[in-house]
């Protein structure tokens, strides 16, 4: 297993050489050739089963895919489709686009879905859909006649926005006006887990994209020289690269343990993700701050490869449900059994 | 992809979460019966040897030593539970908490078979306590320039000269393992010439002395050796390998949950707090600690696993018990931000004792068992940058 998976990791690596990170523009928003690189090679469907149209392999897979692209700023949403729609997708029954089109989500829960002789019809506003200009479908938590549903749709000839966010990854407003969809009823326990699983998403996407800023720093420190000696050399920046190095480890240990909890099927799977979301989002602050401290000056340019991390930590953190967002969700839920609850809670999470 | 002071994930163990529930219940009954109450950083502070004989008797000491040495041969995940439970808690545990977590340990690795026999038992028990015999009034986190000595007279045994200090609970405890040079500095190799004694406190010429903490309690002292006669055999492990086995030791004092633990009592009250009060802000407050707690508890895991495979993770260890303490010591104001509460002593409100109590203990969290300093020194090191 262990083999089959660095050879993914491999894969991925080999094609985001070919495909390097670059800073986005109102004509170029999106990494369509390392799309579709990607596709060629059988890794846009990964973590999704064979017999509803993706490819097999196993959450871990998919997560290693997401991870490998994340370090490397790869301009794709990958994340969306392996990890939230495809998944949802399925789950809700809903036919799977090719997974060698692209696949996002979006919150919609300003959305009406209403039912429309075999389908359904979607008219509202949703904002921050990623990638929407760049997806060829989206999978829509909305709102339906009896609670939440899981609306799927073509983005063609939809009115997507331009907006992006700090590192120029697409999240679109779309409108819609009674646009036909298929969808699905979603039971609230769904709703959670969906919501749950694309902040599990952004929380792996953060902790490869820290871990790979570490490395740079620790790289950087090593190679520039001031005072006739290395950075690493000096004890100041030492404190920060260690303090960095504990940020970060715990961020790693958390969103493993949360991805864990997600392939055991574990009914606190969506606590396990918000602490994963909320971790690495407060580990961004610390890791970003001291990535760009010991940089200097030239981390703060668009020469230095630096800032495609950096731009996208700052967004993603926030996205998907903001630290405050889910730090409310995740006390609450750790103390649903009550005052003396909080402990057997965070024993039992992950 | 990861960086080099991650370990490999924790296995679940499901013998350690049985036995979870049976340190649940057992902390339960104990507190219904009024034996102790709960308090912050009672490894420190917590000094009940009744107690500790009730964990000894319930087979929770010395877990995962040989079974003919009074352990149990319980796993490191397994002790792991139970440590934690008792912390979490804020259960009255410094008595043998020394004793259990380290000394036994260092005498299970370099002690005589004499040693290991008559002693392990009883700290298995819960009736043997130790300290550690590392600093002195001017070595701290320097501490190969230790000056305390030991000579051998001509019947063969180690005359020793010196002081310790930060001995926690020194008056209660009856060995003490005790770093002294025992060959002149060497300035080419400072940590040579440097020897464990295991030193039975009730030697004449040793003086306790309190030393009391920031709240007036007496938990540290100075120990001061006058001459005191230590037989020939109670060398610890190699003369001149003191450096090394202490390093070893260190393993087993920086790698623990109560690195992270020592404030949960605070966080728990604060817990309670928020469920009376449903104040969003606290909410927040509650969520953004609970997931630290929750990312140290995997990293302590991965620790406790490594332990298990028979490793022992120096480097690691230091880089959580950085992040540990950091959190034990930023919990009191990320709460205090968001109550109206007034720390004190002596307060009926159990969160206004928590908040003093937390408070006043703050400065030891990241001094003591290596200040952060070095401890990142350590984790630099791992990094590849010294």
């Amino acid at each position: 297993m262990a083999s089959d998976q660095d050879l993914v990791i491999e894969t991925v690596r080999g094609l985001l050489a070919r495909h390097e990170p670059f800073d986005p523009t109102p004509e170029r928003r999106w990494d369509a050739g390392l799309w579709s690189a990607l596709a060629e090679n059988g890794l846009t469907g990964v973590g999704l089963p064979e017999s509803a149209g993706g490819s097999g392999g196993e959450l871990a897979d998919a997560v290693a895919i997401v991870r490998t692209l994340a370090s490397g700023a790869g301009a794709v949403p990958v994340a969306e489709q392996l990890l939230v729609a495809g998944p949802a997708v399925i789950a809700a029954g809903l036919p799977l686009p090719p997974v060698d089109e692209p696949l996002t989500f979006g919150h919609a829960e300003g959305v009406r879905a209403t039912p429309a002789g075999d389908g359904w019809s979607l008219s509202g506003t949703v904002a921050d859909v990623p990638w929407g200009g760049a997806a060829a479908h989206v999978a829509l938590l909305a709102t339906g006649p009896d609670g939440a549903v899981l609306a799927l749709l073509p983005t063609a000839g939809l009115p997507a926005s331009g907006a992006v966010n700090l590192a120029g990854e697409p999240r679109s407003t779309l409108e819609l006006d009674g646009v036909p969809a298929v969808a699905a009823p979603l039971n609230p326990a769904q709703v959670r887990e969906l919501r749950a699983g694309y902040a599990l998403a952004r929380a792996v996407q953060l902790t490869a994209a820290l871990e790979q800023v570490l490395a740079w720093t620790v790289q950087y420190a090593g190679e520039r020289q001031q005072f006739g000696r290395s950075l690493a050399k000096f004890q100041a920046i030492q404190m920060e690269l260690a303090e960095m190095a504990g940020e970060v480890t715990a961020v790693t240990a958390l969103t493993d343990a949360a991805v864990q909890a997600l392939h055991h099927g574990s009914d606190d799977f969506w606590l396990a993700a918000a602490a994963a979301k909320v971790r690495a989002g407060a580990a961004v602050e610390v890791v970003a701050r001291l990535a760009h401290q010991v940089h200097g000056a030239i981390g703060f340019t668009q020469e230095h490869k630096l800032h495609h991390l950096t731009k996208r930590l700052w967004s993603w953190r926030d996205e998907a449900g903001s630290e405050l967002v889910w730090s409310k969700v995740l006390a609450q839920g750790l103390l649903a059994d009550g005052p003396n609850g909080l402990w057997p809670a965070l024993t039992r999470v992950v | 992809m990861t960086n080099p002071l991650t370990l490999a994930p924790a296995p679940r163990s499901e013998a350690a979460e049985r036995l979870r529930g049976e340190v649940r219940d057992f902390l339960a009954e104990e507190m219904a019966a009024g034996t102790f109450s709960t308090h912050v950083d009672t490894w420190l502070s917590g000094v009940d040897p009744e107690f500790s004989r009730r964990l000894g008797a319930r087979g929770w000491l010395g877990m995962t030593w040989p079974k003919e040495y009074g352990g149990h041969e319980r796993t490191a995940m397994e002790r792991y539970a139970v440590t934690e439970e008792l912390l979490a808690a804020g259960a009255p545990v410094a008595a043998h908490w020394i004793a259990d977590r380290q000394s036994g340990p260092n005498l299970l690795r370099y002690g005589t078979e004499a040693q290991r026999r008559e002693i392990l038992p009883r700290i298995a028990r819960g009736e043997c306590y130790f300290v550690i015999g590392m600093s002195e009034p001017d070595s701290g986190s320097d501490l190969a320039s230790i000056r305390t000595k030991a000579v051998r007279n001509e019947a063969g045994d180690w005359v020793v000269n010196g002081a310790k200090v930060w001995t926690s609970n020194a008056h209660a405890s009856h060995y003490g393992i005790v770093l002294v040079r025992t060959a002149p500095v060497d300035t080419a190799n400072r940590h040579a010439g440097m020897s464990q004694l295991l030193i039975d406190l009730s030697l004449p010429g040793i003086t306790v002395n309190p030393i009391r903490i920031l709240d007036g309690g007496h938990h540290f002292n100075e120990v001061v050796f006058e001459d005191v006669v230590v037989p020939g055999d109670m060398l610890l492990g190699t003369e001149g390998d003191g450096w090394h086995q202490v390093t070893a030791e260190l393993a087993f004092e920086r790698s623990g949950p109560e690195r992270f633990l020592s404030t949960y009592p605070l966080v728990a009250e604060f817990g309670r707090r928020v469920v009376d009060s449903g104040d969003p802000a606290a909410l927040a407050v509650l969520g953004r600690l609970s997931a630290r707690v929750l990312a140290l508890r995997q990293m302590s895991l991965r620790i406790a696993a490594a332990l298990d495979r028979g490793e022992l993770p120096n480097i690691p260890a230091a880089l959580v018990k950085d992040v540990g303490t950091t959190f034990e010591a930023d919990v009191i104001d990320e709460i205090r931000r968001v109550v109206d509460v007034l720390p004190s002593l002596d307060s009926p409100d159990p969160l206004a004792r928590a908040l003093a109590e937390a408070q006043l203990h703050a400065p030891g969290y990241t001094l003591r068992g290596g200040t952060n300093e070095i401890l990142r020194g350590i984790v630099a090191r791992g990094l590849g940058l010294r």
